[in-house]
């Protein structure tokens, strides 16, 4: 079994996918500290330029300027009921931020690390372990090479365990290497501090009204780590049902295609049919667990982490089923 | 013959798609044999052969490999058998080396001696350790019979492996097989549409025909009861005296040439014959495409199915 997962390494790291993606993880990561970083400038200097101060240090002062400006926000009669609620719950968390002096303005590595994952969790993620993943038995089909591994006298499904878990090992690199060299790059950025800063989590929304009955400070570290668990748990979803696209469907071309216009309909979905009910139980409306964790507004009523961890599993042992039955009794006929 | 089968076939059929692909194969190999599977295109040859190694399961009857069912047991089936099924199909972004490094280890039993022997064996030393993407059609057929072969199968199943071999490379390949067959007893299970490639390799030829074996024939047989041409100084008088003297009946071809059926007779006794009855000979040979013959005989007129 060992060398069978050794196999499928050198054949991930010799495709040159591997680097591939760990370049994009660069390129990406450096063009959003970046970015970060003009925002704060800019946020900065707009912001002591309406309220006549130059000490933007007193982020006292700002946050007070963002309540007034969210509350005059609420009174606008253009404004609908969810985007009202939601902005409720953010001034809320304001405010507590203000009572138990917890900066909000403050930038950090820490703070960047984690912000990254939870902005890369939906989306970026999944598409980055959708490149690893769609080819790995799909590629092997549309070679050819797919007969030299099963006519060996190795059991299917050993082949293909062994694939399942190089992939798994890859989704652990990949979160781990996001977490590593957004923590490295932001340092430059931002410094290499703020680890042990407090974070406020435990927000619940009930009835569009934050309770805060169950708020508690963590350290930063240990939010980021909830936060980077939550994106391993995310990318082992999508990698499992990736996984089994890419044995379902024989070509690459078709296998990244069908998952990543699934993934990016669910973006749509949480924004136009959000009162359909169904639409919850599909894995794409239920990536953004960290969202769970800062208190963020969630998209469908009625979802909490529970529920979307639980579907989640659920996409998760149903592909990883279908993919053993399905590649164990197939014909091979390529 | 040794009483163990190689390959047993038991009334194999397949259908695909409600279209019944192969109709019923029966087949026995023993160990040392060279097995050539004759057939025009689309007449079941390589679903015979997918379903001999397991990558397809028959809609009926059985394939056992050295006693060995593959359906029921798998693992020890295909623990005799090498094969390159249709095209050597190999990692590109990988070296040669690499790729028959992936084989070996999913196999404990072969060594990095066998590996070095294997490569001295198909004669792909020189560029073992260059891109299999910038490998010719020949090397890569090169490096998928090494691959077959690094397990020391009893037995090797080759699916049109021929295919883009340069003449030289066609001579050296046929005498490997008879080596690995003659010699180290293996097995060799060879298909191909090429008559020339099998007569000249096979002890026994199976002609498939619409899913169906139609003719197994032993090569050596075909050969032996061959029409022969000869060239010759007085061929009038040569077709009289094989019909007095060996109730031979012999035809005119050209001039100086004449062609006849000798079945049984002694081919040299003949030739003997001629010289002491005054005959000059220039040239004797024996017709080279019998088997192309029975071939197209057998498969005539036949659309692909």
């Amino acid at each position: 079994m060992f060398s069978l997962i050794e196999n499928e390494v050198i054949k991930m790291i010799s495709k040159k996918r591997l680097m591939f993606v760990l370049a994009i993880l660069v390129v990406l990561i450096s063009i959003f500290a970046y970015g970060q970083n003009q925002t704060l400038v800019r946020t900065k200097a707009q912001l002591s330029q309406r309220m006549g101060i130059t000490a933007t240090d007193d982020w006292r002062k700002l946050a007070d300027q963002q309540l007034i400006d969210m509350k005059n926000r609420l009174d606008s009669p253009y404004m609908d009921e969810k985007s009202k609620s939601s902005s409720r719950v953010r001034m809320e968390q304001l405010q507590y931020n203000l009572d138990n002096n917890i900066n909000p303005l403050e930038q950090s590595a820490a703070k960047f690390t984690t912000k990254f994952m939870e902005q890369a969790i939906f989306l970026f993620l999944p598409l980055l372990i959708i490149m690893l993943s769609a080819d790995m038995v799909s590629g092997e089909s549309s070679n050819g090479t797919i007969k030299l591994l099963l006519v060996r006298n190795v059991p299917r499904w050993k082949i293909l365990l062994s694939k399942y878990l190089t992939l798994v090992i890859l989704e652990v690199l990949i979160v781990f290497l996001a977490f590593v060299l957004s923590a490295i790059i932001s340092g430059f950025f931002f410094g290499f501090g703020g680890w042990q800063a407090p974070v406020a989590t435990g927000f619940k929304v009930l009835a569009g009204k934050l309770d805060s009955s169950s708020v508690l400070n963590v350290p930063q570290w240990q939010y980021s780590l909830m936060v980077y668990s939550l994106g391993f748990f995310v990318a082992f979803v999508v990698g499992s049902i990736s996984f089994m696209i890419s044995i379902l469907v024989k070509s690459t071309a078709a296998s990244i295609g069908i998952i990543m216009s699934t993934l990016v309909a669910g973006n749509f979905i949480s924004f136009f049919l959000s009162d359909w009910k169904i639409t919850r139980y599909m894995f794409m409306v239920n990536l953004r667990l960290t969202d769970y964790l800062s208190g963020s507004f969630q998209p469908i009523e009625g979802m909490n982490m529970l529920f979307s961890i639980t579907i989640l599993l659920g996409w998760a042992i149903a592909s990883t089923i279908i993919s053993f039955v399905y590649f164990t009794k197939q014909d091979i006929l390529v | 013959m040794q009483q163990t089968a190689v390959l047993e076939l038991t009334n194999l059929r397949k259908i695909i798609k409600g279209k019944e692909i192969v109709k019923g194969v029966n087949l026995t190999l023993y160990p040392s044999q060279i097995f050539g599977f004759l057939g025009p295109n689309g007449a079941g040859k390589t679903t015979t052969i997918r379903m001999i190694v397991g990558l397809i399961k028959p809609t009926e009857g059985s394939v056992s490999i050295c006693g060995y069912s593959v359906a029921h047991d798998f693992v020890k089936a295909m623990s005799n058998v090498g094969c390159i099924i249709e095209s050597p199909d190999m990692y590109k972004y990988l070296t040669g080396m690499e790729n028959l490094l992936q084989y070996a280890a999913m196999d404990k039993t072969i060594s990095q001696q066998r590996i070095k022997d294997v490569v001295e064996m198909v004669g792909l030393q020189h560029r073992l350790n260059d891109k299999v993407g910038t490998y010719s059609l020949g090397m890569r057929q090169r490096l998928g019979i090494a691959q077959a072969i690094l397990s020391r199968p009893k037995l090797l199943i080759l699916d049109e492996p021929t295919n883009g071999l340069d003449p030289a490379g066609m001579t050296e390949f046929r005498n490997l097989i008879r080596k690995l067959a003659y010699e180290e007893g293996m097995t060799v299970f060879v298909s191909s549409h090429l008559l020339l490639e099998i007569q000249q390799m096979c002890d026994i030829v199976s002609i498939i025909k619409q899913g169906r074996v139609i003719k197994t024939v032993n090569v050596q047989d075909i050969l032996h009861d061959t029409q022969i041409e000869w060239q010759l100084s007085d061929p009038e008088r040569a077709i009289l005296l094989l019909a007095e003297h060996w109730n031979i009946v012999a035809t005119q071809l050209k001039k100086n040439t004449i062609s006849a059926d000798i079945s049984q007779h002694p081919l040299d006794k003949i030739n003997e014959f001629f010289i002491r009855e005054g005959i000059a000979l220039t040239y004797c040979s024996t017709k080279q495409n019998t088997l192309e013959d029975l071939f197209l005989d057998l498969t005539e007129g036949d659309q692909i199915v």
